[in-house]
């Protein structure tokens, strides 16, 4: 008798209490300090990011800079570079990455650091750095499947040699396959069981395979999702038109006001629910001018849409990285 | 994809045994392990009275598996591939190369839009001359409209060569005249066979060393991708996807400049903007959009999009008669 009161006891008592649960979860997967517009909302291993926007909006851009903050060391030679020491895992799937834009970034990272002696320093702290860059690009689905499934014993190979730890990685972008795949769906053949290439097994298969990696490996994931499907004069009416938000009336109708035509939603819930947390991001008409030359950059515009935030960020790309303005 | 059966002869652990374990689960090619949920089928795998070989024999398809994709790389090699590889190409008209802070660069795909008689063609044809005479390198023109003009290019090729308007020297002429091969194309699935000849032959020509094209130009695809692009249907925009990865696939593991012209059509307000679609927005690496005073031989030239310079950024240039 006693031995089964006491089990049930302990399963009443519970394992930890909610304070040293947070206190665990903060300290096996503390949130990482991302550059902005990424700053406003505490994101940690296991979240999945989705930068939403038309192009030409800093999608990719945001990426980089992304990166560099994470790729950068915290501290070396006792100088203080800020940055996180973690690795990354860039999954290039539009093929358009230009590896001098992070190179460039890097060295305004750094230059702003040692100041502007240059040294052989620097040149040490790039390639620590850009070693925990790394790169594939994907031609088409399968690679990226491929990719993906074999991504698991190469991070515990990795993990073997040199111990490396805390991920982040980008996918960039995720709706690059889409016309190929709606069109190239094949007719199910060979019994009932057999699954088939198709828009719909592919990213249920590329979600599972990433949840199954994110277990195994905590990480965390941004995705960038480029406007790849019109909107028609319909489409743009339809959406336009928002349920009021009830109760605050603070900066929504700013809001309204600076909205583009709303795009359209081209993933397939599958992917809808695995995404955690979801950035709009747009160009805007407005130009900052720049302190002291007469060139003007083109703002964008950062907007929260998951979990919602009631205003937005301003912010230009310039050479040496994507700054806030307002 | 391989089918299991295939694969047989060379991974002998992928025995009938296990074809038969796959098959009842509806898997009989590679492909159909790609997308499939790996785990369930270890963990159905363990089940079995055979369970270490079958766990071999998914290892073994792993192993396979890890060959189907690029490899991945790592930063401090992706910089000295863009060091050694990546160059810029001068396209022979120095407004348009200050503003791409040098010219066109390998590995990129470049696209030119402007309404007609804008000077895309003219900039297509001055930068085959200037790469073809520069830089020795071979030039694979598609031509889909008819606006070749190997005259043009003759004329050019004396620009480039002797400002002092001496002429070249009728060998060295057709030394260079000989390394820009048009092909006059007029339907999408044509480009296809012209693009899948130039890969084998460029692989052909990297196992022997002698890689020697630089530049791949199509004047102009959108008059190819225009009518398979319906208003529905995702047939025509996934032909569009596949053959802009085809040309960017060509372009990064060649390291070749690939310059493709777009026209316009008219968007808010009547200002013109690129044809093709949103979906098309996404693919190439730098979008130029061109424009010309009426009756003057002044161009003007902005950025629309480009990887690693601000977009909004604008210049003039001159091509001469």
């Amino acid at each position: 008798m006693s031995e089964a009161a006491a089990a049930a006891k302990s399963w009443i008592n519970g394992d930890e209490s909610a304070r040293q649960m947070l206190g665990r979860a903060q300290a096996s997967r503390p949130s990482l300090s991302l550059p902005a517009p990424l700053h406003r909302i505490p994101l940690r291993a296991g979240n999945v990011v989705e930068i939403a926007g038309p192009s030409p909006s800093a999608k990719t851009q945001l990426l980089i800079q992304t990166a560099v903050s994470c790729i950068l060391p915290k501290e070396r030679n006792g100088l203080h570079y800020g940055g996180l020491g973690h690795s990354v895992l860039f999954v290039d799937l539009d093929c358009r990455f230009d590896v001098s834009r992070l190179v460039e970034m890097l060295r305004h990272r750094i230059a702003q650091v040692n100041g502007c002696s240059c040294t052989a320093d620097d040149e040490e702290i790039l390639k620590l750095s850009m070693r925990r860059f790394s790169y594939i690009r994907c031609y088409d689905s399968c690679e990226l499947l491929a990719a993906l499934k074999t991504l698991h014993h190469r991070l515990e190979k990795e993990k073997e040699s040199n111990g490396i730890g805390g991920h982040l990685l980008m996918i960039d972008s995720i709706g690059a396959f889409h016309w190929v795949d709606r069109a190239s769906t094949s007719l199910p053949l060979g019994g009932k069981n057999r699954k088939y290439l198709s828009l719909q097994n592919v990213l249920e298969v590329v979600v599972e395979d990433l949840r199954k990696l994110m277990s195994a490996h905590p990480m965390l994931v941004i995705v960038t999702k480029a406007t790849i499907v019109g909107t028609t004069g319909n489409d743009f009416r339809r959406n336009y038109k928002r349920w009021p938000s009830t109760g605050t009336f603070d900066a929504s109708s700013e809001l309204e006001g600076l909205r583009e035509p709303y795009f359209r939603e081209y993933m397939p819930p599958i992917w809808q629910s695995f995404v955690t947390h979801r950035i709009l991001v747009r160009g805007s008409d407005d130009h900052i001018a720049m302190p002291k030359s007469q060139e003007n950059n083109t703002a964008y515009v950062s907007e929260w849409l998951l979990p919602r935030l009631n205003f937005l960020d301003k912010f230009v790309v310039r050479n040496a990285g994507v700054f806030l303005v307002s | 994809m391989a089918s299991l059966k295939r694969l047989e002869t060379e991974f002998p652990i992928l025995d009938p045994d296990f074809q038969s374990f796959c098959a009842l689960r509806g898997i009989f090619t590679v492909q159909d392990f790609l997308i499939r949920d790996l785990q369930s089928l270890v963990a159905d795998a363990e089940q079995q009275p055979s369970s270490e070989r079958f766990m071999q024999a998914i290892n073994q398809v792993l192993y396979v598996i890890d060959g189907l994709h690029q490899p991945w790389l790592n930063g401090v090699d992706l910089m000295e591939d863009a060091q050694k590889n990546k160059h810029v190409l001068s396209t022979g008209c120095e407004g348009m190369d200050f503003l791409l802070r040098g010219g066109l660069r390998r590995g990129q795909v470049t696209e030119l839009a402007g309404p007609s008689s804008s000077g895309k063609t003219q900039f297509c044809l001055l930068t085959a001359s200037t790469v073809a005479y520069k830089y020795m390198g071979g030039v694979i023109y598609i031509d889909t409209g008819n606006s070749f003009s190997a005259k043009r290019i003759a004329r050019f090729l004396n620009q480039i060569s002797c400002p002092a308007s001496e002429e070249m020297q009728p060998r060295v002429l057709q030394e260079v005249m000989n390394s820009i091969l048009c092909h006059p194309v007029y339907d999408i699935f044509s480009m296809f066979d012209v693009l899948h000849c130039l890969e084998s032959k460029l692989k052909y020509q990297i196992c022997r060393g002698d890689n020697d094209e630089r530049l791949i130009i199509i004047d102009s695809i959108s008059s190819l991708i225009t009518p398979i692009l319906g208003s529905s249907g995702s047939q025509g925009r996934a032909l569009m996807v596949s053959a802009m990865s085809l040309l960017k696939k060509l372009a990064h593991e060649y390291n070749l400049v690939v310059l493709v012209t777009n026209h316009t059509v008219g968007g808010d307000g009547g200002i013109p903007k690129p044809a093709l679609g949103v979906s098309w927005k996404t693919l190439p690496h730098v979008r130029l959009l061109l424009s010309r005073d009426c009756g003057s031989n002044t161009y003007q030239v902005s950025l629309l999009k480009h990887p690693s310079i601000a977009s909004g950024k604008a210049a003039k240039f001159i091509i001469n008669d």
